[in-house]
Order: structure tokens, then sequence, then C-alpha cells
């Protein structure tokens, strides 16, 4: 495969290079995007869990592996902050996969357009 | 006539490679799931055990690297419940084990659905892999007598 790569035009090799650069770059932003998204569902969860709670309900925050008592106002306070920052941070990353699925899909064309000719007719 | 079979080829190897890219992940979810099972059907014996100790009993609680320190059980009725995110809430015995229990449920459920998802998942690349062999075998006898 990559001795076919290398018989191809050097301005098209890049182009490949540039596609599969891209395609990892993707890869990892949708990691990133899932694994903040995966976190915003489990911080709704345990929000949506804690108003159901009677305020003097004891409840513990995790601190490492320890487990140190605290106010149900302070976590509930503290959650939507993390969860105004994951949504922040999701729109950036949503963003950055719409630019980066533009560029791929010029980069796909424009290699479309210099592989046709070599591809046997 | 060969083209046609060499296209489909390459579309049944694309597809294959997609199909077991899935496979693939339906296997570590699968793998994430049964591990959580495990754990939680651990912590519901553990649960199911302190419903028959009494105030006081004496307790090793384990710390890791297969120790223990030893520890007074102060009041069995109250058990710390994740609910995630890193918070936890203080239940009775009984809450703490209906809820056990409705986690280890829908986790069962999501169990089958895999499973299932995998099976499908199985038998597609079962089939498609028949059909590439077909295909495979077709090509080489269609190339061969104009080599000859």
């Amino acid at each position: 495969m990559s001795e076919e790569i290398s018989k191809l035009p050097p301005q098209v090799q890049e182009r490949l290079l540039r596609l599969q650069q891209l395609q990892q770059t993707l890869q990892s932003v949708l990691a990133q995007k899932q694994q903040v998204e995966l976190e915003l569902t489990e911080i709704e969860q345990a929000s949506s869990e804690l108003q159901k709670l009677a305020d003097n309900t004891v409840i513990y925050r995790a601190i490492g592996s320890l487990l140190v008592k605290a106010e149900k106002a302070k976590v509930t306070a503290d959650l939507n902050e993390r969860k105004e920052l994951l949504n922040m941070r999701t729109t950036v990353l949503g963003k950055q996969e719409e630019r980066l699925r533009g560029q791929l899909k010029d980069l796909q064309a424009k290699l479309q357009q210099d592989l046709s000719p070599v591809s046997p007719s | 006539m060969a083209s046609k079979v060499e296209e489909e080829i390459r579309r049944l190897s694309v597809e294959l490679r997609f199909l077991e890219q899935t496979a693939e992940a339906i296997r570590s979810r699968s793998n994430m799931v049964n591990a959580v099972i495990t754990d939680l059907t651990y912590a519901d014996m553990t649960l199911e055990g302190l419903e028959k100790e009494k105030e006081n009993s004496e307790l090793l609680v384990p710390i890791g690297g297969n120790s223990y320190i030893k520890a007074k059980l102060d009041n069995p009725d109250k058990v710390i419940v994740g609910i995630g995110a890193g918070v936890s809430v203080e239940k009775t015995l009984q809450e703490a084990k209906e809820i056990v229990k409705k986690r280890l449920e829908n986790l069962e459920k999501t169990r089958t659905s895999l499973q299932q998802q995998f099976a499908q998942v199985a038998e597609r690349i079962n089939e498609d892999r028949g059909k590439f062999e077909e295909l495979a075998a077709k090509l080489r006898k269609g190339k061969t007598p104009k080599n000859v």
C-alpha cells in the first residue's frame, strides 16, 4: 500500500497525509466530546437525584478516595458550575468538529479530483 | 465482469472492517457492563450480610492490596450510596438495597441488549465473509485461464 502511495505525485501524497492527520484530529475531538457529554449526563442525573432529597439529608462529596460531608446547597451549586463549564466545552468542541468536518470534506473532494485520472478506467 | 466482482469485494471488505470495529466496540462495552455488574453484585452481597449484623460488630474494612483495617459498625442502618459526579448520599439499608437492585436490573437489560447486538453483527460478519470468499474464488477462477 505505502509503495503505491509513494508513486503518487508529491502534492497528492501531502494531501493524503493531511487527510489522515485531519481524521485523527477529528477522532480525538469526537472522543473528547463524548467524554464531556458523558460527564454532563452524570452531573444531570446526580443533580436531579439531589433535588429530590430533603435539605437536611446527609451528603458526601468525593475528594480523591475520601468522602467528605457536604451541604446540599453547596454541592448543587458546585455541580451547576461544573455543568456550565462542560456546556461551554461542548460548544467549543462542537465548533471544532464542524470546522474539521468541513476541511475533511474539501480535502476529500480535492483528492477525488487528484486521483480520478489515475484510477483505471 | 471481473471489475464488478472486484468492486463488490472492495465494498465487502470495507463493510467487514466497519462491522469488525462495531463488534469490538460492543465487546468492550459488554466488558464494562460486566465489570459494573460484578461490582454491584458484590455491593448487594455486602448489604445483605450487613443486615444481619448488629451495632458495634467488629469489621475488617478492605483498603486494597489484600489489606484490611479494623473497624466497628457504628450504624448498620445507614449506608452511603454514590449517585454519580462524585456525590454520595446517606440512605437507609433498605433504600440502598433497592437502589443497587434497580441498577443491577437496568444493567442486566443493557447486557442482554448488547448480547443481541453482538449476535446480529457477528452473523452479518459471517455472511459477509462467506460472500467474500465466494467472490474471491470466482475472481481467481476467472483470472487463471488468462494467465495460462
